[in-house]
Formats: structure tokens, C-alpha cells, sequence
């Protein structure tokens, strides 16, 4: 017996029977629009606008182009329509109506500028305002603020407030919910934005208000942290200055940054930012709008590690001196010292190993010079099974996630193996929330306990449940069988595991057998956790780093290889290490040569995200002190060495990057993955036996924050994990 | 796409400047070509520069080769318009020594053309 | 026939004013004043001007070619080296105004910026940092490039806004997970 919603029961009940307007009960509490497909006709402003039912007054006037002000309606979160400021006039009707929330109907006239209009907007604002402190001077959102915009635009010229002289303001207390949101809880205006977010994207259900009328306040109740790695994206829907960026604070004005477009490099998925400089340095990460990838949303990692990108930078070329300790040298030498190893060491013994944070660019430079000295020798960190009995890495659709992460939210039975990706892409594990809660999606999970934002089937972390499902065996095998849209998402760490082998050839060919309903819904996904490993492994990388250091290399070169796969157990006694990269981190300690690049903000490079789609980062501030761009670096040693790379500027890389991989340079373009079939075949059913359990990498928050370099090197990215320890051990 | 796609040729009707077609303007360019070339005696007698008139004409002859390329008749008539513009300038003594020397560019620092100066001296 | 073509100016008149005043607006009047007489200059041009005017009147037919980069001043260095990118600014994250979202806009690559030692700005060895010209549509910004001779790429697409479905009764649903489980 559905209840029928409220709002019905209250206009019912106060408009005269005269007023015409008759509202039906099947559309008011249908959760989709009508199926008929036919427009209906409104006129907002005069102007006649067709529109599917079940659309509302906000979203037929932003089809004609007329914006009506708002402050809790958002687009993705739940209608609320408790700020009334989206209040407009509609003909024969005595009250304005909440244009967020009232679905239109045929005929409505709709003013949005008349008297009426105006003057509830004027009234809303003055009670916003009425208790609202006089921050403007002080506080961080002023000039981006969306209360200012809107009093400027549709408030009224002068105020009414004679109050400040008697009972004054209301004042409530600032609550601590952790060290990257600072709140100022005056300045709410009760928009009920972050509670929205924080219980239906995020999935923490902390945010809350208590009281009511003038004693309202949004908090917690109780001093908690706001424990989610999505607890930034608060800051961006805050409407007033109440949620705030707290390592940014008093640091800028809007009017004094410059903006650049870029993509972020600390997860695999590729997120779309806005970097904010001021002369020439970074000051914070805001997300950008991209419907395919991140909505609108960014994790923390992305949005606060930007201050890690000026500590422990390279600024200077190194070189190791006989007595262990590094020296700051100029170009010229520490180039020269380079090339003159690498023409002494025999012809197969130079090699290359990738890291995480590694642009396109210059993976392709770096092959091109290994591969005219006469090495093949190239891999990257992360290892991915290529034993026989696989495909390996030659098809594409062995390692990317194929059903592209808007998809994600499409599927009705999703089975995630060995991978939590709450932490490892958190903005993947949004979509599948999405989907959770609007569109009745089934989750299961089969690995360690851990908290995903939403209620999933835990199905264990055995992995002799895997070899169940796989032989069909298991009960859950079956639901797989019956869903219309099932996934199967490996993370690329289970993967990575010496029994790697054994996940695809147990779940690759199960998800073969799945038939589901579209023919081009692909099942098999494997969810990337580094930025660089997917164009690494498309311009033809060998994943892992055993073969490499089986060769014993008398050269190796690490291109920000700092993840500990190569340490000084491995590398061969006389072997010359030369890093390359941003950050004075692990691989800096092993190296013989220290060349500085520049970090994602400082260049412009493609990265490939996890499913296959190729971006380009931008150059937001030029890299600090003596650094170079990365593939100018290994451009300027081939000329050193003697064997010129062919390209001097960018755009003849990237013409060269388009000879090897068209896809590297299709910027935005998501190309489709095949050969499932084959790579099904190639599997062959040998012994491949699982090791241990299903395990994943970071099972809790404190895990989240510090995952390569530039994290590492952030005060920002500590404190938090301070906080979350703190947290967590005080209960 | 990471480079522009290719220019494709199409025709435009436009208003011409002086010329109409390229013949005509050709007979610009050397008309301006000869009075530039007389003037250089005068160039090097009344603005007294430590050049000599073969050399004054050297220089002419490179500034002229530099913009062979251009096709585009309207642009040539535009170039040829500022051509003579310079020389009024030069004819009726408005320029000064410091001006004429400007076109051998004798004290500009020419920045690194080849990759590996460019890579030590800078970011770009 | 040129006396006719000159206009006839009125005579001084004779009750001219002499007004002491300081300010900016006089109260006379303006057409009183002497003035040169007016020559139509179509009519004092000899036929071989004539002859040219009417030849130039003419449209004539070229091939499109991004050929104005010699006469744009802009130095050649920045016409080679530089990279145009057009886009659709992004919306800002922090408001939800769609105001500077409606056009095109072409920018250049980022060069060095550094703070300035006097008062601490942010100084630039680059001309085109803050050459930022709008459009109203992709073709036209790349047609710019063209014409200028600036390379370009175009970095964000024309993809029209995905529709949503906002229902309130979704709010209050019994056994679906939209019910709302916070305030």
C-alpha cells in the first residue's frame, strides 16, 4: 500500500475547487515518468515549451533558458524544496508554487518574473539573510557564493533588520567533522544539501538536523568525524560559507585564480578537475562536470593532496657521488653521466620499469629509446597474469573495465572480487550506490569484510567460493545466470597476486557463459588502481617486474617507480639506476641518477583511465626549480646518447603516439572492446590453483589517504589519517 | 584529435582590397620592391647608418623573401600597404637611425632554436 | 552643378548671444557656427578613380587559406609554438549559476607564471596568458584559429544535458531504497 505523498494532501486541501487545476492520483506517485511519450505543452514566460510528464517547473524553464534561483534543489541529489527560493507564479493559482519540486502540467502558465515572483523572492531572501552573520569580508566563499549571487540578483535593496539592536542573530557553534571540512554552522542557511549528499551519494547517514525553526541546526549530534573519502564534494554544494575547504582557507579569492582543466592522476579512473593556481602554484583541486566518468563529484585523495605536489619535489638533477651521498649537478652532467652508462652497458641488459603517476608521453619516449638501443626490457610496477593459459595483456579487454563506470549503475547484479572499490575508486563505487538506490541493484562481494557504502551479499573471502561460482556450483552463480545485466568486477591488485592466473581463468570464462540481455553488455570487468597502468599496457609494457630483474640490467631506468616492487634486494649490485620523477620518495633512495620531472599538474600528458578512455592533463604551473617535462627529459638523452628520438615537439610525439595506439590520442572517446571470444578461448584450463584467500589492499579509511608519491608528500593526506586513527580508536 | 584536422579548400568570395587578382598584385609587390630599392642611397646618405647601400639592399631583399609564401592576395595587398607606409615613413626623414638598425635585429638575443639548448636553457 | 551640391549653411545669425559661462554645454546653437563647406567626394573623382572604385566593388573568388599570420603582428614564435585549446568553460563547482557556461572560449597553453618580488602578483614572460576570446559556436572559434594560423584541438563536446527525472514522491517510497532515511 504506498502512502500517498504529502504535498498532495496539503494543496488539496487549501486550493479552492474552482482554481482548475486537478491533479491526478497515477502521476503523483508514479516513480518514473508516464509511459506515453507524447510532450506535454507548458508556457513559461509566454513562451510554449513541450516536455515529458513528470517533469518539473525548474526543468521546463532551464529547456527555455530562464534559471530559476535555487538553494537546496541539485541535481543529483533528492528533491527537497525546503529553501523556497525556487518559489514562481502560476496563472490561476493563489500561492507560488516550489518550482524543484512540482511536476508541470498541460496548459500551466508559468511567470517567472512577475510581481508575485519577485516578491517571494525578496522574502525568502530577506529571511536568509535576516539571521545570516556579516562573514562576506572573512569568509572563504565570498565571491563564489551563491547566496550573494542571489541577493544580488533577486533580493531586495534594502533591509528591514531593525533586530540587531534587540534580540540580534542567531549564533550556533561550529562542529569538528575532521581536518578537511571546516564548518562555520552561523552561516548555514539549512539547505539540508550536505545531509542529502552525505546519505545518498556518500552513503554515511551522519548528517542530520536537530531542533526546529530558529534552533536548527545540521551536525552530527554527537562531535563525529565525517568518516567517507567523498566528504570534500560538502564543500562544493555548500550554497554559503557554512562548509569550507579547510586546508584552503583564507588562502584566496575566486578573482585572483586562474583556472585550468586537467585530470586526475590518483586513481585509475581519471576524474575530471579544475586546478586553481595563483603565480604560479597550485592553491586547491575543484571537480569538473563530466556525466561519463565523475558526475560531478571528486574523492579526497584528488581534491587535498594538491599541497603533497610541493613537498619533497626533485628540483634538481642529481647525481650519486662515490660516497653514497646525491649532489646537486647541472643538466648537461648528469645527462652526460647517463648516456655514458647506458653506451657502455651491453645492448639487452638496459630496462625500464613504469609507475603509477606516468603520462603516455612518456612511456612511448622511453620505449622508443629502449627499443632503438636494442632492449625490450620495459614493465611496469604492477604485474598482471601473462603466463601462458592467458591472453595476457594483447587483448585489451583482458585488463580495462569494460562496461564503461556510467554503465556501472545500469547493471542489476554486480559481483565484486578482490576489490574494494569504496577506496580504490571511490567515484566508481558512487555509480554503483547510484544504481543500489535507484535502480534496485544487487551487490555482492567476495573478499575481506569491509564497509561499502551500501548493504551488499557478502559472499566470503574464500577463494574456493570463486571456483564455486565459476564451476556453477554455487547459489549465487545461478542469480548471475538469471540477471538481465550481471558484472563481475576483479580488482587489478587480486590480480596482481602470483594466483592472479587463476581469477581469469575461473571468472573470464564464467562471465562468457553469463547471457545477458543486451548482446553488448560486457560482464568482465577488472577495476584498475593505477593511472598509468592501462597506457603502459597499451603501448606494450610487459606487466611485473620478474623478467626484468631476472635479466640482471646494467641500466634500469624507473619512471617514478615508487611502489616498492624494485628495492635494493633486486636490483643487481652494479646496476645504474636512473629515476625519474617528481617526488624524492623510494625510488629516489636507489637511484645513481636523479632526473626531476614534472607531477600531473606541471604537464601536459595523457593518461588512460580504467575503462580505456584516453585524457589529456594540462599544464596548470610550470615544474619547480630545474625540473623538465618527462618526455623532454628522455628526448634530450637520446640526443646525448646518439640515437635521436624522431619527435622535438609535442605534437610529433603524440603523431608518433597515433601510429601505435590511434586511441592514446582520441581524447574523451571511449572506444568499444572485443575479442572477448578469443580471449576466452586462450584461457586454457590448466592447473591454476588459488593461493590463500581473496584479499584487497585498503580494507579501512586510514588506507584511503597515502597510496603514492604526491599523497605521501601531503601534510593534508596525514592529518587525515591521523583523524581517522584517532577516530577509530576512541571508538 | 591532438592536432587540427586538415584545412579544407574551399573558395570564398570576398571584397578584394587593391588588387583583383594575383597578377595585379604581383606588379604591387615589384613596383614596391623598385622604389625600396632606390631609396636605398638615400637610406644610407641621410640617416648616416653603418651600412652600405649593397648591404641596405641585402636586408631589403630578405624581408621580402620572407613572406614569398603568402598567397592570399588581400594579405599581400595588406603587406604591400605597409611596405609603402614604411618607406613614407623612411622618405619623409619620421624615422630615425635607431629605427633603420632595427631591421638587422643587431641586438636581439636570439633564443635556442635546436631541442637541447632549448631543453638546458628553459621549460620551453 | 557644384555650387548646388555644396550644402548651404545658414547665415550667422545675428542675435548671437555672448554667454559668460564656464560650463561645458553652451545654450547656442551648433549649426551657427562657421563651418567648412561640405564636398561629396563622389562627385570631384576623376575617371580613372572611377574605374577602380567600380573594379573593387567586385567580389572575387580565393581559395580559403589561414594566411593572415603575416599581417596579425603577432610574432612568429607565437604563432608556431603555441597551442589554441577551445572549450566550453566548466561550470564552477562551488554555485550553481549556468551563466558562464552558454559559450565558447579559446585559450592558450600555460607558460611560466612566477610571483613578482615587489608585491608579490603574478608576473608572466608570456603575451598571450590573458588572451581569452569568446565565441558563440565551436565553428566559429576554430575558423579564428584558422585565420590567425594557431593550431588548435578542441577540448570539450557538444554533448546536450542529460534529462533527469526529479520526482518528490520518491522521497517517501515504501520498499523502494529512494525513501529518504535522513532529513
Amino acid at each position: 500500500m504506498l502512502r500517498a505523498p504529502m504535498f498532495r494532501a496539503l494543496v488539496l486541501a487549501q486550493l479552492p475547487s474552482r482554481a482548475g487545476i486537478l491533479f491526478t492520483t497515477s502521476r503523483m506517485q508514479s516513480n518514473a515518468p508516464a509511459k506515453a511519450p507524447e510532450k506535454i505543452e507548458v508556457f513559461i514566460d509566454d513562451q510554449p515549451v513541450m516536455v515529458a510528464p513528470g517533469t518539473t517547473v525548474l526543468q521546463a524553464a532551464a529547456q527555455v533558458g530562464v534559471e530559476i534561483p535555487r538553494f537546496c534543489y541539485h541535481e543529483r541529489l533528492a528533491v527537497a524544496g525546503n529553501c523556497r527560493m525556487c518559489l514562481v507564479e502560476v496563472e490561476k493559482s493563489p500561492k507560488p508554487v516550489a518550482a524543484c519540486a512540482m511536476p508541470v502540467m498541460k496548459g500551466w502558465r508559468i511567470k517567472t518574473n512577475s510581481d508575485m515572483t519577485r516578491k517571494a523572492r525578496e522574502g525568502v531572501m530577506e529571511f536568509l539573510l535576516s539571521n545570516h552573520p556579516l562573514d562576506c569580508p572573512i569568509c572563504d566563499q565570498g565571491g563564489e557564493c551563491d547566496l550573494q549571487d542571489q541577493a544580488m540578483a533577486f533580493g531586495s535593496d534594502r533591509s528591514r533588520f531593525t533586530d540587531i539592536n534587540h534580540a540580534g542573530k542567531r549564533a550556533v557553534e561550529d562542529k569538528d567533522i575532521g581536518p578537511l571540512v571546516k564548518t562555520i554552522m552561523t552561516r548555514c542557511i539549512h539547505c539540508t544539501r550536505c545531509i542529502r549528499f552525505a546519505s545518498e551519494v556518500a552513503g554515511v547517514d551522519d548528517l542530520g538536523t536537530t531542533g526546529r525553526g530558529n534552533e536548527m541546526q545540521v551536525g552530527m549530534y554527537v562531535e563525529k568525524l565525517f568518516l567517507t573519502e567523498l566528504s570534500g564534494n560538502v564543500i562544493d554544494l555548500c550554497p554559503v560559507g557554512a562548509l569550507t575547504n579547510k586546508p584552503y582557507s583564507f588562502v584566496a579569492r575566486p578573482w585572483e585564480i586562474r583556472k585550468v582543466d586537467s585530470i586526475d592522476v590518483l586513481d585509475a579512473l581519471g576524474s575530471n578537475i579544475v586546478v586553481s593556481t595563483r603565480t604560479g602554484e597550485v592553491l586547491r583541486i575543484l571537480p569538473r562536470e563530466n556525466e561519463d566518468i565523475n558526475e560531478e563529484w571528486l574523492s579526497d585523495k584528488s581534491r587535498f593532496a594538491c599541497d603533497g605536489l610541493k613537498r619533497q619535489r626533485l628540483i634538481t638533477p642529481m647525481l650519486r657521488k662515490p660516497d653514497g651521498e646525491f649532489e646537486a649537478v647541472e643538466w648537461e652532467s648528469a645527462l652526460i653521466t647517463a648516456a655514458q652508462a647506458i653506451r657502455n652497458a651491453p645492448k639487452d641488459k638496459i630496462a625500464a620499469v613504469a609507475g603509477s603517476l606516468v603520462d603516455a608521453e612518456q612511456l612511448v619516449a622511453v620505449k622508443d629509446l629502449l627499443n632503438r638501443l636494442g632492449s625490450e626490457l620495459l614493465c611496469t610496477e604492477q604485474k598482471f597474469p601473462t603466463a601462458d593459459g592467458t591472453s595476457g595483456t594483447d587483448l585489451r579487454s583482458n585488463y580495462l573495465l569494460n562496461s564503461s563506470i556510467a554503465s556501472c549503475e545500469d547493471a542489476d547484479l554486480v559481483l565484486l572480487v578482490g576489490t574494494n572499490p569504496r577506496y580504490e575508486a571511490p567515484l566508481l563505487n558512487t555509480r554503483l550506490r547510484k544504481g543500489y538506490v535507484h535502480k534496485e541493484q544487487d551487490i555482492a562481494y567476495i573478499g575481506p569484510e569491509v564497509d561499502l557504502s551500501y548493504r551488499y551479499e557478502y559472499l566470503g573471502n574464500r577463494s574456493l567460493t570463486i571456483e564455486d561460482i565459476a564451476k556453477g556450483k554455487h547459489p549465487f552463480a545461478q542469480r548471475l545466470k538469471q540477471a538481465k545485466r550481471p558484472l563481475i568486477i576483479v580488482g587489478a591488485n587480486a590480480l596482481a597476486r602470483n594466483d592472479g592466473k587463476a581469477y581469469i581463468a575461473a571468472l573470464q570464462s564464467f562471465a562468457r557463459q553469463l547471457k545477458p540481455e543486451d548482446k553488448n553488455w560486457k560482464v568482465w570487468n577488472v577495476l584498475q588502481t593505477n593511472a598509468s597502468q592501462v597506457a603502459a599496457l597499451d603501448v606494450g609494457y610487459k606487466p611485473g617486474v620478474e623478467e626484468v630483474l631476472a635479466a640482471q640490467p646494467k641500466v634500469l631506468f624507473l619512471l617514478g617507480a615508487d611502489g616498492n616492487a624494485v628495492n635494493k634486494e633486486n636490483i643487481p649490485k652494479d646496476c645504474f639506476v636512473i629515476y625519474q620523477g617528481h617526488h624524492g620518495d623510494q625510488g629516489a633512495q636507489l637511484a645513481h641518477a636523479i632526473l626531476p620531472g614534472a607531477a600531473y599538474t606541471e604537464k601536459q600528458g595523457t593518461y588512460v583511465n580504467t575503462e580505456g578512455r584516453a585524457q589529456q592533463t594540462l599544464v596548470a604551473v610550470s615544474p619547480p626549480g630545474m625540473a623538465r617535462e618527462d618526455w623532454k627529459i628522455i628526448r634530450a638523452l637520446s640526443e646525448v646518447v646518439g640515437t635521436v628520438l624522431p619527435y622535438d615537439t609535442l605534437d610529433e610525439l603524440r603523431n608518433r603516439m597515433e601510429d601505435i595506439a590511434p586511441h592514446l590520442v582520441r581524447y574523451g572517446h571511449l572506444e568499444e572492446n572485443n575479442f572477448y571470444a578469443q580471449a576466452e578461448q586462450l584461457i586454457k584450463t590448466q592447473a591454476s590453483s588459488f593461493q590463500g584467500d581473496v584479499d584487497v589492499n585498503q580494507k579501512s579509511l586510514e588506507d584511503f589517504f597515502m597510496t603514492d608519491s604526491i599523497t605521501r608528500a601531503s601534510p593534508t593526506m596525514a592529518k587525515c589519517v591521523a583523524a581517522v586513527k584517532k577516530a577509530q580508536a576512541t571508538g | 584529435m591532438a592536432a587540427r584536422e586538415p584545412a579544407k579548400r574551399i573558395i570564398q568570395q570576398v571584397r578584394p582590397i587593391l588588387s583583383v587578382d594575383r597578377e595585379e598584385a604581383r606588379q604591387r609587390v615589384i613596383n614596391l620592391y623598385k622604389a625600396w630599392h632606390r631609396t636605398a642611397p638615400f637610406i644610407v646618405e641621410k640617416f648616416d647608418i653603418p651600412k652600405s647601400v649593397p648591404q641596405v639592399r641585402q636586408k631589403l631583399k630578405e624581408e621580402f623573401i620572407k613572406n614569398k609564401d603568402v598567397s592570399d592576395v588581400r594579405v599581400i595587398d595588406m603587406l604591400v600597404i605597409k611596405g609603402q607606409m614604411e618607406l613614407k615613413e623612411i622618405t619623409k626623414i619620421w624615422k630615425q637611425k635607431g629605427h633603420i638598425m632595427r631591421y638587422w635585429q643587431e641586438s636581439i638575443e636570439y633564443k635556442p632554436n635546436d631541442f637541447l639548448s632549448k631543453f638546458m636553457s628553459g621549460h620551453n | 552643378m557644384m555650387a548646388s551640391l555644396i550644402r548651404r549653411l545658414p547665415k550667422a545669425s545675428t542675435s548671437f548671444k555672448w554667454i559668460h559661462s564656464t560650463s561645458a554645454v553652451y545654450a547656442d546653437d551648433p549649426l551657427k557656427h562657421k563651418e567648412a563647406p561640405i564636398v561629396e567626394n563622389d562627385v570631384i573623382l576623376s575617371d580613372q578613380e572611377v574605374k577602380e572604385r567600380e573594379k573593387l566593388s567586385h567580389l572575387i573568388s580565393l581559395p580559403k587559406e589561414k594566411t593572415l599570420a603575416p599581417i596579425s603582428g603577432v610574432p612568429e614564435e607565437h604563432v608556431k609554438t603555441r597551442r589554441v585549446r577551445i572549450y566550453v568553460p566548466p561550470k564552477n563547482a562551488m554555485q550553481s549559476g549556468t551563466h558562464n557556461i552558454q559559450r565558447w572560449r579559446m585559450e592558450f597553453d600555460n607558460r611560466e607564471r612566477w610571483e613578482n618580488p615587489l608585491m608579490g602578483w603574478a608576473s608572466s614572460g608570456d603575451p598571450l596568458s590573458n588572451m581569452n576570446v569568446d565565441f558563440n559556436s565551436k565553428d566559429e572559434a576554430i575558423e579564428h584559429c584558422e585565420k590567425n594560423g594557431w593550431k588548435w584541438f578542441i577540448a570539450s563536446e557538444d554533448k546536450p544535458k542529460k534529462e533527469r527525472v526529479k520526482n518528490y514522491g520518491v522521497n517517501f517510497s515504501w520498499d523502494k531504497r529512494t525513501r529518504v532515511s535522513t532529513k
